[in-house]
């Protein structure tokens, strides 16, 4: 191998990336929107759910429950005349909760006897009705603290969340956002740099010329994976100064994970690029094999754990999967290399497999 | 580096490509020093030939040899004294033409004294010195060309193979390209292989070499083969040829 032509490579492929406004802006402002989608968008806790009240008690401890619900934050109230109404209210969308509480609620609300509200909730869009499942524990609690004081229960469970103990979204989210940019830049951008040399023709002249495939690889990797390591830097500087998560493990550590996971998928990419040979092809592989899964299957939004079974052993031959839960552990755990190292170990395989892989099917001649 | 030059050999080449018959028993000899044409219609196996003769296709049957004054050689000893300009648009179009030269220099392991000798007198023999820093979209097809021969040209190969370079190329700017070649000729010791579906450009060649549907139909000298054919043009030739398949 010699270094000089790998390095001349590069430097054509740097041209192309710099000269053409596509790769460019493609390269420069993905990771800025990313950032900004992933880090703003996505909430996983619900504030100021609409709810709608029905209340025919009209009572002090009716008022007292309404009061609850709207002091946590997460409800605001939207006051109906009838249970009609309150149906009504959840049909049009204009509140995602309904409650109701009938005539007898404060009449009933004594020791030993039974007092009940009726909840409705618009299950068609399930993740929010989870969220709002999740808070009327929470509310039943404090209105019967309220009702009765804080003895009232004789168990009382104490919730602590450890490593986010807001239970902050970014916190969740942000660590994986490296994965789902480099997914991007890398899997993506590689997937077109070869399949474009075979495309227009330029492969058959390449090819023609003493450069060996080990130099024209590597010589085309190099620019993409400085691309990638600067995204993730990119990431890494927003995830401290504008969203504040904490970073608690070793800088060293993560970054040799990121250059890791950015090198197993420049090998997807170059598989792609070397097996297709379309630019075309190419791209809608890579957003199968690639985009999809790294922001679906790799627990960065839905956690793995609670996929199906085959998609749970499918997830293991995802590169994202490791570096996603690696990469939370380092942030907000503090995980130490050796915690890590079953990911680490899997990342590694996979790269190497990824690279024999695409070394291998990378052909030498134009043989269809 | 040996200086005598290399002659080319081909005996009964086969090759299917998926489902097309793509050659079928090709016979073919090039002689050292001299312009040879491959005259042929579109389909008739004139790029599956070359790339056969770069080493870019394997032949199901048959034999290419590489032969030089003191014997045969093997392809990856001729690998540094051939050249290939492929028939696509291969060229970057977003690197200039200085960034081109560069580029290949490295790929073709030039010393720095060769590259800038040789550099000098490519751009001088195509008059391309003052657009040396033009990016290759925003050339002319004749000074694309004419780039991706100069391209080829920079390791001082002793075989030429260009598939039809002249495609697409307005009439004046193919005349300066022919040019070219003839200017080369004259300079080095170097066979120069170029296939063509324009008929005309057969008689620019010193010996030409008719192909169709991937068999040799004739080769000789362009003014010989006609006046055996008793034809004015390689048109009405393969117009002949034509005619005989069609009738039954």
């Amino acid at each position: 191998m010699r270094l000089r032509s790998v390095w001349a490579v590069a430097k054509k492929e740097v041209f192309h990336i710099v000269r053409d406004p596509f790769t460019l802006a493609l390269a420069m402002g993905m990771p800025v929107i990313m950032v900004i989608f992933f880090g703003y968008a996505i909430e996983f806790n619900m504030k100021q759910i609409s709810l709608a009240v029905f209340d025919s008690s009209k009572s002090q401890s009716s008022r007292q429950l309404q009061k609850t619900f709207v002091s946590s934050s997460y409800f605001q109230s939207l006051a109906v005349l009838s249970p009609a109404e309150a149906i009504q209210a959840l049909d049009e969308g204009r509140a995602h909760a309904a409650l109701l509480i009938p005539p007898a609620y404060a009449e009933n609300l004594r020791p030993r006897s039974e007092s009940s509200v009726q909840i409705l909730i618009d299950g068609a869009d399930n993740s929010s009705a989870g969220s709002i499942l999740g808070y009327l524990g929470g509310i039943q609690q404090k209105v019967l603290s309220a009702e009765f004081g804080p003895y009232s229960e004789p168990i009382t469970v104490q919730t602590r969340f450890l490593f986010n103990s807001e239970l902050n979204s970014r916190w969740f989210v942000v660590p994986g956002l490296s994965a789902a940019i480099i997914a991007i830049l890398s899997i993506l951008l590689t997937a077109l740099t070869v399949a474009r040399e075979w495309e227009n023709g330029s492969m058959e002249l390449l090819l023609s010329t003493p450069v060996r495939p080990v130099e024209i690889i590597l010589g085309k990797l190099l620019p993409y994976s400085v691309m990638g390591l600067v995204a993730v830097f990119f990431v890494f500087i927003m995830s401290q100064i504008v969203f504040a998560v904490p970073f608690r493990g070793n800088f060293l550590v993560y970054l040799l994970a990121c250059l890791i996971f950015l090198s197993t998928y420049l090998a997807q990419g170059l598989l792609i690029s070397v097996v297709t040979r379309k630019q075309q092809l190419s791209m809608q592989m890579a957003m199968l094999s690639g985009l999809l899964p790294t922001i679906l299957l790799s627990g960065f939004i839905f956690p793995v754990e609670h996929m199906p079974r085959f998609f749970y052993y499918l997830t293991m031959i995802l590169p994202a999967r490791w570096f996603i839960s690696l990469s939370r552990d380092l942030f907000l755990k503090g995980a130490s290399l050796q915690n890590i190292l079953p990911g680490f170990l899997a990342l590694c395989a996979l790269f190497v497999l990824m690279m024999v892989l695409a070394t291998r099917k990378f052909k030498k001649d134009v043989e269809p | 580096m040996n200086t005598s030059g290399v002659s080319l050999k081909v005996t009964g080449l086969f090759k299917k490509l998926r489902q097309t018959q793509a050659l079928q028993g090709l016979d073919m000899t090039f002689e050292s020093g001299l312009i040879h044409g491959i005259i042929g219609p579109e389909g008739a196996g004139k790029t599956t030939l070359l790339r056969h003769l770069m080493g870019l296709l394997h032949a199901d049957r048959g034999e290419i040899q590489y032969r030089r004054q003191d014997g045969d050689i093997s392809f990856s000893e001729l690998r540094q004294n051939i050249a290939y300009m492929p028939q696509t648009q291969s060229l970057y179009p977003e690197l200039s033409i200085h960034e081109h030269l560069e580029f290949f220099r490295t790929l073709y392991q030039l010393s720095d004294q060769d590259y800038a000798e040789r550099r000098r007198a490519l751009l001088q023999m195509s008059r391309l010195e003052e657009f040396t820093e033009r990016l290759a979209s925003e050339l002319s097809g004749g000074m694309y060309k004419k780039l991706g021969l100069i391209c080829s040209l920079l390791a001082s190969p002793l075989v030429l193979l260009l598939d039809e370079p002249t495609n697409g190329v307005d009439p004046l700017s193919r005349r300066d390209f022919w040019q070219l070649l003839y200017d080369l000729q004259k300079s080095e010791d170097i066979l120069i292989l170029v296939t063509t579906s324009y008929m005309d450009e057969a008689l620019k060649c010193q010996k030409v070499h008719l192909l169709f549907d991937g068999k040799t139909l004739l080769e000789g000298q362009p003014d010989a083969i006609l006046q055996q054919k008793k034809c004015k043009s390689f048109d009405e030739v393969f117009l002949q040829y034509d005619a005989l398949e069609e009738s039954p």
